[in-house]
């Protein structure tokens, strides 16, 4: 056998990041001695045009049939060198990495003589598996020019009208009533101070008269399969009792209501029909009557007469569509600062999240815009803002900053310094994190402003029982004493927590969340909108908490990804995939149930595997009591030279 | 100066009784008070300053801080803000404009017309009203200048220079309390 197998290994430097702990000249010496190596070299970047030059060359000249290359984590390079391989006119998987950096210089740092022993063993084991690889083929596939876009807040939005302008056919599934996000709730934007509603609601106006544009609204994915390119999704549309054709939006329908509810977009502010849209700039514009509150008394249906709009018969639909790629962008939802009791929010009542802030200065909020006390409908002279409430937390296990609070306090903080010059404002906080384009500005306006920053978080509020006012003992870092302040209203500034629904979604589309319950990324730098499913990207804050403009861009990016993933036409999909063996096979379904993809399929009692569905995990294989399951590329033997090798040195 | 100096004395927990919120626009429409609301409390003023690196107890960004607040009569009534020496190290080097030498003299005059100096200048005051110097003259500075070829130090004209004095009110001024 190993007169035909003419191996090459290189081993890489990687500047120092190997070569500073790991002997590379010793290892490539010993690679040499190995059986089947015809040539083994080093290189202080392998992964460079010039290392990539070279073993493309030795190849050719040395007629090499595969390839062992010692550097990183095949996760950064193994495309890389795949490509080097086929360039060369050889099967990309005649190709085995040996992880010497990650797992090797970098933990064994203070010890270069048994890393170099290591690095010798994995280049060991590693030739040994080459001699067992085998070529695979390479299959392709044609993709759909159809994309799904999951969420319609800003970042949705952004990705549907760059992916439609281009001429894919979007498919926008947002679960309210109405696409745009948390937006549609702040009053003011920073770091320009301009008016929410009005920049986004053109946006989304834009994005529902789309002709490319399909959005479903009350709606939500249910299932998913299929793979990239080739994605069948099952959307669910909630009724709404409105039938879409025939609602004019008139509203005469909630004005003949007689039942209130709280509206959710006035978080305890402000209250809505039940029959009613949430606010006016909702799109679409249809009401939506909800039955948890309705009394059935039929007045709705009486003043909407002949347009017949309202149908209280209406069901749960399901739609399937076949889409090319997926961009989720579910955002985030408000940190509940109930959960926090030093603070008494929904005790005291004197003491209001942000965003209810936000809606109390909104023109179109509760109050019309203007500033009382929820508990005498008095003007708050002295008001104190407190950072960071539920970001920053280890005790709730909340552990990151949620981005947009600092400048958001602080924007409000001016608002309201400007509307009423003769108040104290006063922001509680431990570092000001002014860090985006213009923030900076913002943060010198305020104290030109005259808002009084007090370094230091305060442990609790005490409330004044006769005058509902709030007291706030802090140690103001600054001044090295403790200070206690005595305010009118207290604004918390709460943090970004994700959705309720990214943990079931996430499941439905077989893509990992992060340890906070964000939707995790291929890499948190060079693919920050990419999962590790091909296909499948993020936008927004779904993916972490963010601000606005870094939304947009997400959404921008992931509309990018799709276009130069679908503009192909085709794709190429992996080769390393399960292969089962129906001679084997005894029909037990253990590797059906196992399959965490429903890539494994049943007719005449024996299972076949779905190549395309197929993410090659491996999860059938350690499953099947008859060993008929072969994993491609990482096959029990190749597996098991690789073990008996590192035991037997 | 045999006195010791005190920091801005302060019992804590402050209450928000002793804040007085306006005193920040009272600093900054007093000229030279204008940039005080600009401080981010760096500390980069303390830091440079020549007297904090003989007297530990002087921190002009405490002061700043303590201003900010609305600690008027703390910090009218300190000795600290009589430390500073116009040397403006701070001014050079603060990284948001707030020019500190000149807000500290802003403060100071506030202190003096409420009547706050501190005993060291008002025996200054007190010398140069009475013989038109800061020092007396004696025949070892003058044989020193001599030494060093400069002419003898010149003879005030006290009566004309009084005039002058009067019309700045000093006498008045150094009626007051003295700093506490
Ligand atoms: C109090 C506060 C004030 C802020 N002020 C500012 C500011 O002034 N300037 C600034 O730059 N940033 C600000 N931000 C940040 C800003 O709100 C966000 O950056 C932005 O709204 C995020 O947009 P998004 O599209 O990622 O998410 P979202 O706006 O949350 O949109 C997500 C959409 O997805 C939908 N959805 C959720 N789950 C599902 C599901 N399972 N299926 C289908 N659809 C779903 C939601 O209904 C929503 O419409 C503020 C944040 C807070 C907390
Ligand atoms: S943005 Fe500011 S307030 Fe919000 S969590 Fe981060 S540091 Fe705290
Ligand atoms: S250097 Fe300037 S900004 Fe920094 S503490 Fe001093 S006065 Fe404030």
């Amino acid at each position: 056998m190993s007169k035909n197998i003419r191996i090459g290994v290189y081993v890489c430097h990687c500047g120092l990041n190997i070569a500073g702990v790991v002997n590379v000249k010793d290892a490539v010496n010993y690679a040499v001695s190995l059986s089947g190596v015809v040539i083994a070299k080093d290189h202080r970047y392998a992964c460079s045009d010039l290392g990539q030059a070279l073993i493309k060359k030795d190849i050719i000249d040395y007629h090499l049939d595969r390839i062992v290359i010692a550097s990183c984590s095949p996760r950064m390079h193994e495309s890389t060198f795949r490509k080097v391989l086929e360039a060369a006119d050889l099967n990309p998987y005649m190709l085995d990495m040996v992880n010497i950096r990650e797992q090797c210089s970098w933990v064994h740092i203070g010890e270069p003589e048994k890393a170099t022993e290591k690095a010798k063993d994995l280049i060991r084991m590693a030739v040994v598996r080459s001699k067992l690889l085998e070529p695979l083929t390479i299959k392709e596939v044609k993709v759909l020019r159809s994309v799904l876009i999951i969420g319609g807040g800003i970042a949705g939005m952004n990705a549907a009208l760059d992916l439609a302008n281009i001429g894919f056919k979007v498919y926008l599934v947002e679960k309210s009533e109405t696409i745009g996000g948390q937006m549609t709730k702040l009053d003011k934007t920073f770091p320009t101070m301009d008016c929410s509603i009005c920049v986004e609601g053109p946006k989304m106006v834009d994005v529902f008269r789309h002709p490319n544009i399909k959005v479903f609204s009350m709606a939500e994915v249910v299932s998913m399969g299929g793979f990239v390119g080739n994605f069948t999704v099952k959307v669910k549309n909630n009724p709404r009792y409105v039938i879409p054709e025939n609602c004019t939006g008139c509203g005469e329908c909630a004005e003949a209501c007689p039942v209130e509810y709280p509206n959710r977009w006035e978080m305890r502010l402000g209250t809505r029909r039940a029959i009613s849209v949430p606010f006016p700039q909702v799109v679409p514009l249809l009401y939506t009557l909800n039955k948890d509150h309705c009394i059935e008394c039929y007045k709705c249906v009486d003043v909407c007469g002949e347009r017949r709009a309202i149908d209280f018969k209406q069901e749960t639909e399901e739609v399937e569509l076949n889409v090319g790629a997926i961009i989720v962008a579910i955002g985030y939802d408000f940190f509940d600062p109930s959960t926090l009791k030093e603070y008494g929010y929904g005790s005291y009542r004197n003491v209001i999240s942000s965003i209810e802030m936000e809606r109390l200065l909104n023109a179109a909020g509760p109050t019309r815009g203007k500033l009382f006390r929820i508990s005498d409908g008095k003007f708050p002279k002295r008001i104190g803002f407190i950072q960071c409430v539920g970001s920053r937390d280890e005790r709730i296990g909340q552990i990151y900053c949620s981005n947009a609070c600092c400048l958001n306090s602080i924007k409000l903080a001016i608002q309201i310094k400007e509307k009423h010059p003769e108040s104290e404002v006063y922001i509680f906080y431990n570092d000001i994190r002014a860090f985006g384009k213009g923030f900076e500005e913002v943060y010198r306006k305020a104290r030109e402003s005259w808002i009084t920053f007090v370094r230091g978080i305060p442990p609790e509020i005490k409330e004044d029982n006769t005058t509902e006012n709030l007291k706030i003992l802090v140690h103001d870092q600054c001044l090295g004493k403790l200070v206690e302040f005595e305010v009118d209203l207290v604004t918390l500034a709460i943090g970004m927590v994700p959705q309720d629904s990214a943990r079931p979604l996430s499941k439905v589309l077989h893509i990992p969340i992060d340890s906070d319950g964000f939707f995790l990324e291929a890499h948190s730098k060079i693919r920050p909108v990419d999962t590790h499913t091909a296909g499948i990207f993020l936008a927004g804050t779904c993916q972490g908490p963010k601000n606005i403009h870094e939304s947009v861009s997400q959404g921008k990016a992931a509309a990018s990804s799709v276009a130069a993933l679908l503009s192909k036409g085709e794709i190429r999909i992996e080769s390393t995939i399960a292969h089962l063996d129906q001679d084997l096979c005894i029909g037990c379904d253990l590797c059906k149930e196992a399959c965490p993809y429903d890539a494994v399929r049943t007719e005449n009692g024996k299972s076949f595997i779905m190549d395309v569905l197929c993410r090659g995990c491996g999860v059938c294989a350690s499953s099947c009591p008859e060993h008929a399951i072969t994993m491609k590329h990482f096959t029990d033997e190749e597996v098991l030279a690789q073990v008996i090798t590192a035991f037997q040195g | 100066m045999s006195q010791k100096i005190r920091s801005l004395s302060v019992n804590e927990p402050l209450k928000s009784t002793q804040l007085d919120p306006k005193f920040k626009y009272e600093v900054a429409k007093e000229p030279g008070g204008e940039g005080l609301g600009y401080c981010f409390q760096c500390g980069k003023c303390t830091a440079t300053c020549p007297i904090r690196r003989v007297e530990s107890i002087y921190k002009p960004r405490q002061i700043l801080r303590a201003a900010l607040l609305g600690l008027r009569e703390i910090v009218l009534s300190s000795d600290v803000i009589w430390l500073c020496a116009t040397c403006f190290s701070c001014t050079e080097r603060c990284p948001q404009g707030v020019k500190l030498a000149d807000v500290m003299r802003a403060i100071r005059n506030i202190a003096v017309r409420e009547g706050y100096i501190h005993p060291f200048f008002q025996a200054q005051g007190k010398m140069i009203s009475e013989i038109g110097r800061i020092f007396e003259d004696d025949e070892f500075i003058n044989e020193q200048r001599a030494d060093l070829g400069l002419p003898p130090v010149p003879i005030v004209n006290l009566e004309e220079f009084k005039k002058i004095l009067d019309s700045t009110k000093i006498k008045e001024l150094l009626a007051s309390k003295g700093s506490k």
